[in-house]
């Protein structure tokens, strides 16, 4: 039954993907850019021009293109269905490749900034639901509303002037390591495990140091909705019917609000996935304040260039890491809450 | 004779409208929203200087607290040279604190017209897809599923960069991107509308379909749309910022509060700190009284 539920739900994913490119592919090309002239410059000869066109692939018929970016002409070029995404027009390398330097990137800092946020709002979301109407719920409603709605670029820059400037405790915000720091050799491309492979406990110090203020931002804004949503479901929670018996026969409220928290958790996980999807492209500020280059950044790079099957790979990873995220947290739903079946 | 009292008349007590009982977080929401909206009027008039013309003076610290008396009082009786810089000067040597005003014309302007856009054609298309149910209806929900999904700021961002850097473009993008939730929201209060006693009322009565889907259903289905837009107004002003931020939004020297921080942000490292702390205040709070603003809506009319 489970494995029915997971097949059907992957199923959907890939038709769902499957319209994702499709209106990414004819919506990038309807907008009135003209990518060549990025390329060659707007006073190039048209010889210059037809042939960057050609090499582009941007001579041929629009469906052709489309044809070939799926991967169903792989005599032209590899495409989609042969795992593919296409070769970068600014750099020349493989979009596949470039993906995959920067997509650790972003999910190592987005990662620790849901752990960090999940370790500060529960308690504090608990701390509202346990007193409903009193002057600590209030506290904690006000700070949800407030954190929720920040700018969390502004914020990164803030901590920036008063961590590093003012007090010397942060690094400069110039990337996941400081500029004079040879990198690890990159093995999984997550920095802080690629310094433990290489053995270098003094490089994963640095590198988590280089974390702290990008993570500390993200959690500060994460820990709104997070908050919101702990207390909310919470609040729930308590007044459901197998609370009221466990207060009636006297457990201690200690154990009570374990059982309650237990309980609010289950529905929780759907917006945390939502959370994590819209973070992987919504953390795109944070590493700009930050150097850190990750896939935002990389989105960032493309668009300013013009670089379609980037822009193109990027939207399908991202989207399809999401798809995944979602399932992932519906199982551990399920999981939780016994009364769910698949 | 005693005159008949429509109270004694009545079993039930009179009507009494719900207690306008507006805390002190709502008044702050209604406070700063309007603060904005008069900015958004009269913002790029009143500042001391003109907002998109730079001065000689070139990254001028802001006064500290004790100068500001003096200040004033120099400024009031006319015998500064030129007016001071309440918010120092950027390295461009723009008057920050003439910017920081004058950009709600920008940002406001760009957030209230996106919800407008989006707000009428999610509305307009929830309802044809909530109310009409068939093959054609049920492919439009499907292509707003499929809006929805993409990532909101590289959708935003491709919209804006590959369509020309122009405030039009960032209201059309920002519709594109907050259409699909108005959709889903209508349709989904429409379904359950269309249920209920007064739908089926109004059928009785011979009024044709297009006539209770417009004066009867759509009335009665705008409450979730309304309360939504207070948030996505918000939203939309975080997002034209962000977008600024990062080079795909509206270009300089327009006064616009993400475009202030990002021109800033290279010098925070420096230390100068106020081209960039102003603006960013200001966004802070104005998207803050928008979503208290918005929470405020939505537990007085969705417990309704």
């Amino acid at each position: 039954m489970l494995l029915r539920y997971i097949t059907r739900r992957m199923l959907i994913g890939v038709v769902q993907l499957f319209c994702l490119v499709i209106a990414v592919f004819f919506l990038i090309r309807l907008l009135p850019a003209d990518p060549v002239s990025r390329l060659v410059g707007l006073n190039s000869s048209e010889e210059a021009y037809a042939q960057a066109a050609a090499q582009l692939g941007l001579d041929r018929p629009l469906f052709e293109q489309l044809g070939i970016y799926l991967g169903l002409y792989p005599e032209i070029a590899p495409g989609l269905l042969q795992g593919s995404l296409g070769v970068s027009w600014a750099t020349g390398s493989t979009v596949g490749s470039e993906i995959a330097t920067f997509l650790p990137v972003t999910l190592q800092l987005i990662t620790l900034a849901f752990f960090l946020a999940f370790a500060v709002s529960i308690p504090v979301g608990m701390l509202g639901a346990l007193n409903p109407g009193k002057a600590a719920d209030k506290g904690v409603f006000v700070y949800s509303l407030f954190a929720g709605s920040q700018p969390e670029f502004w914020w990164g820059l803030l901590f920036v002037y008063v961590f590093y400037f003012q007090l010397g405790v942060a690094p400069a915000p110039l990337g996941q390591l400081s500029p004079m720091t040879f990198p690890p050799e990159p093995v999984t491309g997550f920095m802080l495990i690629d310094t433990l492979i290489a053995g270098e406990p003094a490089k994963f110090v640095e590198a988590l140091h280089h974390l702290m203020m990008p993570v500390i931002t993200l959690a500060f804004i994460l820990s709104g909705p997070i908050i919101k949503m702990v207390r909310q479901n919470m609040v729930r929670a308590l007044q459901s019917d197998f609370v009221l018996y466990a207060n009636l026969v006297g457990l201690p409220r200690k154990r009570v609000a374990r059982y309650a928290l237990r309980a609010a958790m289950g529905p929780s996980m759907t917006l945390i996935g939502i959370l994590y999807g819209f973070m992987l492209s919504g953390a795109v500020l944070v590493e700009s304040v930050f150097s850190l280059g990750g896939i935002g950044q990389y989105a960032i790079r493309s668009v300013l260039a013009f670089d379609y099957p980037a822009i193109q790979g990027v939207v399908l990873v991202i989207t399809a890491i999401s798809l995944v995220v979602y399932l992932l947290l519906d199982l551990i739903h399920a999981a939780i809450d016994p009364r769910i079946a698949y | 004779m005693t005159e008949f009292s429509h109270d004694v008349l009545l079993d039930e007590p009179a009507y009494v409208p719900p207690a306008r009982k507006a805390d002190w977080l709502m008044r702050i929401g209604v406070t700063i929203v309007t603060l904005v909206c008069f900015l958004a009027l009269f913002g790029p008039y009143i500042g001391p200087y003109d907002p998109t013309r730079t001065t000689i003076r070139i990254a001028e610290p802001p006064p500290g607290l004790t100068e500001i008396p003096g200040l004033m009082a120099g400024w009031i009786g006319g015998t500064l040279d030129h007016p001071p810089h309440w918010m120092g000067t950027d390295a461009n040597g723009y008057d920050i604190f003439s910017r920081v005003i004058a950009a709600p014309r920008t940002d406001l302007k760009i957030a209230l017209l996106a919800n407008l856009l989006s707000l009428t054609v999610g509305v307009f298309f929830g309802l044809v897809a909530g109310y009409w149910r068939n093959w054609g209806t049920e492919l439009l929900v499907r292509v707003s599923d499929v809006v929805q999904s993409f990532p909101v700021f590289i959708l935003a961002m491709v919209l804006v960069a590959l369509a020309g850097r122009s405030a039009t473009n960032i209201i059309i993008a920002l519709a594109f991107v907050y259409t699909p939730i108005y959709l889903r929201l209508t349709r989904a209060e429409v379904l359950s509308q269309t249920s209920r006693g007064f739908v089926e009322a109004a059928r009785a009565m011979g009024n044709s379909e297009l006539s209770i889907a417009l004066r009867h259903v759509l009335p009665n289905s705008l409450t979730p749309a309304l309360i939504q837009s207070s948030v996505t107004i918000g939203f939309a002003i975080l997002l034209t910022a962000g977008l600024s931020f990062v080079g795909a939004g509206v270009r300089p020297p327009t006064p616009e509060w993400g475009l202030m921080i990002s021109t800033g942000a290279n010098q925070i490292v420096l230390g100068e700190w106020w081209p960039s702390v102003f603006p960013g205040l200001a966004i802070s709070l104005t998207v803050f009284g928008f979503a208290v603003l918005g929470n405020a809506l939505e537990r007085r009319y969705e417990k309704g």
